[in-house]
């Protein structure tokens, strides 16, 4: 087994003792039978005849295409799977790193045959594995509801799950970093919750711009939204591939891949903090 | 190559960098050597510079100058901390795992073949003295001994080349502490190193055949324990029948200590003209041996002479 592997199960064993986990498990799988039990929809030669949610009619009475009825709800979940996730993954997870770095845990680690790099891979493949398992939960869990009651069976909010991912991977990139200068659950959370307020800035940045004065000041907000990553259009791009609207594949892999610089950037500071820090 | 660790001119200060607080050093050129095999205590004050070593010998921290050579490696050098048991003083478990997933998850740590592995855990968990019924607990609601013990056993999972051991008794009960000494004898007959660092100086004295005494970041004396606690100068005899029977010329010299227990300081041939006085006057040797100083006195007097 790969020292990386040996650390990221480790941490998954400690998070399953977790609290905030087993609220998470509980809370998907309970949203999830609740949906199952209580929603009643009626398709009728794959169209939508009806629909209930705890026997009150959704969606009106108009009779649609099922798959057509059923984007909005798509592109609705995307997104509550984008931003719920990556809030509730930063809290959840904020302390994981600080936790790693502990007197007493951390020399031990230390002493073990291993390099101080696969130590810090293992943190962050451990704590993305976790998110990855958490939004196939429940976008797997979802996609299943619905295609068992309406026939329309699409991957395309497991794949937007997947973006918020990649998205999340980004962000903790930056959360690790903070932790190797600062051992603080809280400057690692908040290191967090700014990099989703920044991405969605950065996201909006040419709207944002015209509120700035033109001359410096716009040009300064400019610059540094540039390198923030876009967290906000790939949000956008997620649902809409999930609500089955045109999204043009460059543009997904381009700013997924701004995305993705950013957060390898700052993983990169981290491990040479790391590399570089007496414990 | 015949030293497990070969401590060089090393040096390790704290702070002051781009001028911000105050430098600390924490090892002062210290050049210390421990032989393979040997059992050797590292003593000191609090703040001496015991636990920097200790963690500069396992390459958690980098030395600001000079070198450490440990099993005739770089500690760095992930191969060499392979063969490496460490038991930190701040032990940390996490509190939801038993003993032995504790146990399993420093042997994939220390990437110890999987084979055999629960034979090892099980194995260790015996010798440190961890009851059967307390390996699938969880370790949150474990006493201070019963975590030593398990990190003790952490420590020893693969029969690792060197031991090293931080405060190994710390928070044991006495009958304890008794079987843990039992452990590292039979660790120390196998061949491996120990490299305790405790403040329990009777502790240390029991197990360490070696020792360093390090004070303000230095190496103020080390060898081995009897070279450096016997005295030349001083000789304790036990004299019987009675020799205060003998009269004053026969005690001359003579300091007594205790029942028929006498001491008698100068050289060798002082020593024997005292004795032979005592003889002709009538009393009996029964026992003679050299003096020896505790660890508690050859660190007061290593440190007042600093």
């Amino acid at each position: 087994m790969t020292p990386v592997l040996a650390i990221a199960m480790d941490l998954w064993r400690e998070a399953a003792s977790r609290r905030w986990f087993l609220v998470l498990g509980f809370g998907l799988t309970a949203f999830l039978l609740a949906m199952a039990s209580s929603l009643e929809i009626e398709v009728v030669d794959g169209a939508l005849a009806a629909t209930r949610l705890f026997g009150d009619a959704v969606f009106g009475t108009d009779i649609r295409a099922a798959d057509v009825a059923l984007r909005p709800v798509f592109l609705a979940a995307a997104y509550v799977i984008f931003y719920g996730g990556l809030v509730f993954g930063v809290l959840s997870t904020a302390d994981f790193a600080p936790s790693l770095l502990s007197p007493g845990r951390i020399e031990h680690l230390l002493s073990m045959p291993i390099a101080r790099w696969q130590i810090v891979g293992g943190t962050f493949f451990g704590v993305v594995g976790i998110a990855l398992l958490g939004a196939l939960y429940a976008s797997g869990g979802f996609t299943l509801i619905l295609g068992v009651k309406t026939g329309v069976w699409t991957g395309r909010l497991v794949v937007a799950s997947l973006l918020a991912v990649l998205c999340f991977a980004s962000v903790y990139g930056g959360m690790l970093s903070a932790a190797m200068f600062a051992r603080s659950a809280a400057v690692s959370g908040m290191v967090g919750l700014g990099l989703i307020v920044a991405g969605v800035v950065a996201g909006n940045r040419l709207t944002l711009a015209p509120a700035f004065e033109a001359g410096a000041s716009r040009a300064i907000f400019e610059a540094i939204t540039a390198v923030l990553p876009p967290l906000s259009t790939v949000a956008d791009l997620a649902a809409g591939l999930a609500g089955t609207q045109d999204v043009d594949p460059s543009t997904l892999v381009r700013r997924l891949a701004g995305v993705l610089v950013f957060g390898a950037a700052l993983g990169m500071i981290g491990v040479w903090r790391f590399e570089t820090r007496d414990f | 190559m015949n030293a497990a660790i070969e401590a060089a001119g090393l040096s390790k200060r704290f702070g002051g960098a781009f001028g911000l607080g105050v430098p600390k050093t924490a090892l002062e050129a210290v050049d210390l050597t421990v032989p393979r095999g040997a059992a050797f205590g590292l003593i000191g004050l609090n703040g001496a510079g015991k636990t920097t070593f200790i963690k500069a010998m396992l390459a958690v921290l980098r030395p600001t100058a000079g070198r450490i050579r440990v099993l005739g490696g770089d500690p760095e050098d992930p191969a060499i901390r392979a063969q490496i048991g460490y038991l930190p003083e701040r032990l940390y478990l996490p509190p939801s795992w038993n003993a032995r997933q504790v146990l399993a998850s420093t042997a994939r740590l220390r990437r110890l073949p999987a084979s055999g592995i629960d034979a090892e855990i099980d194995r260790q968990l015996v010798r440190v003295g961890l009851a059967p019924e307390d390996w699938k607990r969880k370790v949150g609601g474990f006493s201070k001994g019963m975590r030593q013990r398990l990190g003790l056993a952490g420590a020893l999972l693969g029969s690792p080349q060197l031991l090293v051991l931080d405060e190994p008794t710390d928070g044991v009960d006495p009958l304890g502490r008794g079987e843990i000494r039992q452990v590292l004898a039979e660790e120390k007959a196998r061949g491996a190193t120990l490299f305790l660092n405790s403040h329990l100086l009777s502790e240390t004295e029991r197990v360490c055949d070696r020792i360093g005494i390090l004070h303000g970041g230095r190496v103020l004396v080390q060898g081995p324990v009897e070279a450096l606690a016997t005295r030349d100068d001083r000789w304790i005899v036990r004299l019987e029948p009675d020799v205060e029977r003998g009269g004053a010329p026969a005690t001359e010299g003579l300091d007594p200590i205790g029942e028929n227990r006498f001491a008698v300081s100068g050289d060798a041939q002082q020593m024997n003209l005292v004795l032979d006085r005592a003889r002709v006057a009538g009393a009996i040797i029964t026992h003679l041996e050299r003096d020896t100083k505790d660890l508690e006195q050859l660190l007061r007097e290593a440190v007042s002479k600093r």
